[in-house]
């Protein structure tokens, strides 16, 4: 079997300014190239945490644990190096830069992506078509990042980048929350349009809509730091169903066993 | 017992009475000038150095700069630049003096608006410029191009230069002007003079660009008098120099005049940067904004110190009032004191906000999230900060030329 794309090995992560709570308790992960997983959980389970960390925010501290990504341990290494390595994070909250417009922000994180300037008119001709398939007047690109954005538009300006990067483990958080009908569907097929044998997606979710349009290959479900659960695409299903509670009273059930 | 001994502080050749009508003199200047010259040397002598006990001098001290230790440096390297509309006129002032379709006028406004008299730094500039610079818009008629007056001392040159613009636009005259300064890494000291007159409806906006060396302090006045309807920006780029000190100041004086006032200020090193700004609203409907932003690596500072003033007679003002001031580094340091001076019951509108702090850690981390270091970050989210201060100033290129800046000083800068 291929070397997997991601590798979480027991992570445990806090916040950087409370070093005392921590949010993910000890999790493993596997992601392997071509693989879609899903993230599920209850608001507040530590699903954001763990992307953030994954991705190497400084808000969040590593506890213990490693991550591996394509095969090397990148837990060390600065979020910009990560991501120059093919990392991509779909933020829930994208963040606005003012005076940044979004074509000086794409070409900029596109050079530092490549290694190398891309020549300008080749760069303008992949912004558009992107912008065509996700259905982004080309106004956008002059836009300040996330600056005034509808919350769908930054949902959009995020696929957006993840187009033009082309990662190799794209992590979405909440990318579908938001999001019109039309628009779920748009942002789903420039997702669609991404995949190759290559590459690793990690959907974190709410909701089964989205897993409609990208099937994946594993859910996973995320209660109070730990995974609790995994299992194939029916899982989302039964989730949608039946909500979390089957899985909390579950893990409540094991929990009395053991004390 | 020591012996009691009176004595007057010695005024140094070049700023001296004697000196200055002797210079004038030699240079053929009309005998009103002369003159003016003259109060201005004497005025001199007689103003001490301001301290930090007055509040626009309490971040700047400058009790130990002895100015008469920067001899001019000669016939000031200035150019300008500029193809006037019929009657006008841009130029050197000496040439303005010569020529007898415009003495009257510079006789007139020179000197009138910033008294050489108010301060020991007016009073050396007004003793000693040479190459100033005149903008003259008649009535009704507009400058197709920026008028582009340029102060390029060269490196190696120590001492003193002193800017000067007169810029009288007459009734709905449009003029835009760059003052571009640049010097070498020589001690040099600018004490500078601008003087803008805007008749009613005239549309002014003046560029201050200013890329000093490391060595050079600049401390200038910009004092601008808005007639009815007048629509002056004045802004300012600090991108260069050890010291630059600017009060820019607005009289609104006619009813719906408009002030602009804006800056940005890059820093590093030991860089001090101290911007003063008056918008003092008399006229009726007046209004003002100002809006002055800071970026600190290094040990570098930013002062601001800015009033707002609505005299009695301004019903319906409003005026507005913005200094930002990001800390790119642990030792940069930015003070902000936004002042409103409301001397009126009238209804009128005053906002100001003043923000002094790091950069927003979750940009920085979006930006690093899609592979730019965080220098990279940096260089981006400053000039992002910059630019939306410098929208609105009508000059080509001008973003992409402080982006440039920005990108070139922080891929160095101590952060
Ligand atoms: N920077 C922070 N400071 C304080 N608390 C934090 C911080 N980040 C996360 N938390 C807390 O950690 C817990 C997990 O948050 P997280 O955002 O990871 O949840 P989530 O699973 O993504 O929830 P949601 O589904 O609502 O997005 C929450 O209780 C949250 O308040
Ligand atoms: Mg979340």
């Amino acid at each position: 079997m291929s070397e997997p794309i991601l590798e979480l090995r027991d992570l445990r992560v806090s916040i950087t300014e409370h070093p005392d709570i921590q949010i993910v308790k000890g999790v493993d992960l596997t992601i392997r190239p071509g693989e879609v997983h899903a993230l599920m959980g209850p608001n507040g389970s530590g699903k954001s945490t763990l992307a953030n960390a994954v991705a190497g925010s400084p808000a969040y501290k590593l506890d213990s644990g490693q991550i591996l990504f394509k095969g090397e341990d990148v837990t060390a290494m600065t979020a910009d190096a990560r991501a120059r390595m093919g990392m991509f994070l779909s933020f829930q909250y994208p963040t606005a830069i003012p005076g940044v417009t979004m074509v000086n922000f794409l070409r900029e994180a596109l050079k530092a992506r490549r290694g190398q300037e891309m020549p300008a008119r080749e760069f303008l001709g992949e912004l558009r078509e992107t912008l065509g398939t996700l259905k982004m007047d080309e106004s956008f690109a002059r836009r300040y990042v996330n600056d005034g954005f509808s919350g769908g538009e930054k949902k959009r300006a995020e696929i957006l980048q993840l187009g033009m990067l082309k990662p190799d483990l794209a992590i979405l958080d909440e990318t579908d929350s938001g999001l019109d009908v039309d628009a779920l569907r748009t942002v789903a097929e420039g997702v669609n349009a991404l995949r190759t044998p290559h590459i690793g997606i990690l959907i974190i979710t709410h909701y089964q809509r989205i897993l409609n349009y990208i099937t994946p290959e594993v859910v996973h479900v995320l209660v109070e730091g730990r995974i609790a659960r995994s299992g194939g695409a029916e899982l989302a299903l039964e989730i949608e169903e039946n909500g979390y509670d089957p899985i909390l009273r579950e893990l409540g059930a094991v929990e009395e066993v053991v004390s | 017992m020591a012996e009691t001994t009176t004595q007057t502080a010695a005024v140094p050749a070049p700023y001296a009475e004697d000196a200055v009508t002797a210079a004038a003199e030699r240079r053929g200047e009309p005998a009103w000038l002369v003159e003016r010259r003259r109060e201005a040397a004497r005025a001199f002598a007689a103003t001490p150095m301001p301290t930090p006990a007055l509040r626009p001098w309490k971040y700047t001290d400058v009790t130990a700069l002895d100015i008469g230790g920067f001899a001019p440096v000669g016939q000031s390297p200035t150019t300008v630049q500029g193809t006037p509309p019929a009657g006008g006129f841009a130029g050197s002032l000496a040439d303005a003096l010569a020529d007898a379709a415009h003495a009257e006028q510079v006789r007139q406004h020179l000197g009138t608006l910033v008294p050489a008299t108010e301060g020991k730094f007016t009073a050396a500039n007004q003793a000693l410029w040479t190459g100033g610079a005149y903008v003259y818009v008649p009535r009704g008629q507009a400058f197709e191009q920026p008028v582009v007056v340029t102060l390029d001392v060269p490196a190696g040159d120590a001492g003193a230069v002193f800017p000067r613009l007169l810029l009288v636009a007459e009734a709905q005259g449009e003029v835009n002007v760059v003052l571009r300064n640049t010097s070498g890494d020589a001690p040099l000291l600018a004490p500078g003079v601008f003087e803008i007159f805007a008749g009613p409806d005239a549309k002014v906006r003046v560029l201050v660009d200013g890329r000093w060396g490391d060595a050079t302090q600049e401390f200038t006045t910009i004092r601008s008098r808005l007639d009815r309807s007048a629509d002056v920006l004045v802004a300012s780029l600090a991108l260069g120099g050890r010291v630059v000190k600017q009060t820019t100041e607005a009289l609104l004086e006619g009813d719906g005049a408009n002030s602009t006032i804006r800056g940005v200020a890059l820093g590093d090193g030991e860089q001090h940067f101290d911007f003063v700004t008056l918008q003092d609203h008399s006229g009726e409907h007046t209004t003002s904004d100002v809006a002055i932003k800071s970026a600190l690596a290094g040990a570098s500072k930013s002062i601001y110190y800015g009033i707002t003033r609505v005299g009695e007679t301004a019903a319906g003002a409003e005026a507005n009032q913005e200094n930002r001031n990001l800390l790119l580094s642990g030792r940069a340091k930015a003070d902000s004191d936004p002042v409103l001076e409301i001397l009126t019951s009238q209804v009128i509108r005053c906002g100001h906000a003043a923000t002094v702090g790091p950069v927003d850690q979750e940009a920085l981390f979006y930006l690093q999230s899609r592979g730019l270091s965080s220098r990279q970050a940096l260089q981006l989210m400053v000039a992002g900060f910059f630019r939306t201060v410098l929208a609105g100033i009508p000059l080509e290129g001008l973003e992409e030329d402080v982006s440039a800046v920005v990108v070139e000083k922080l891929a160095t800068a101590e952060l």
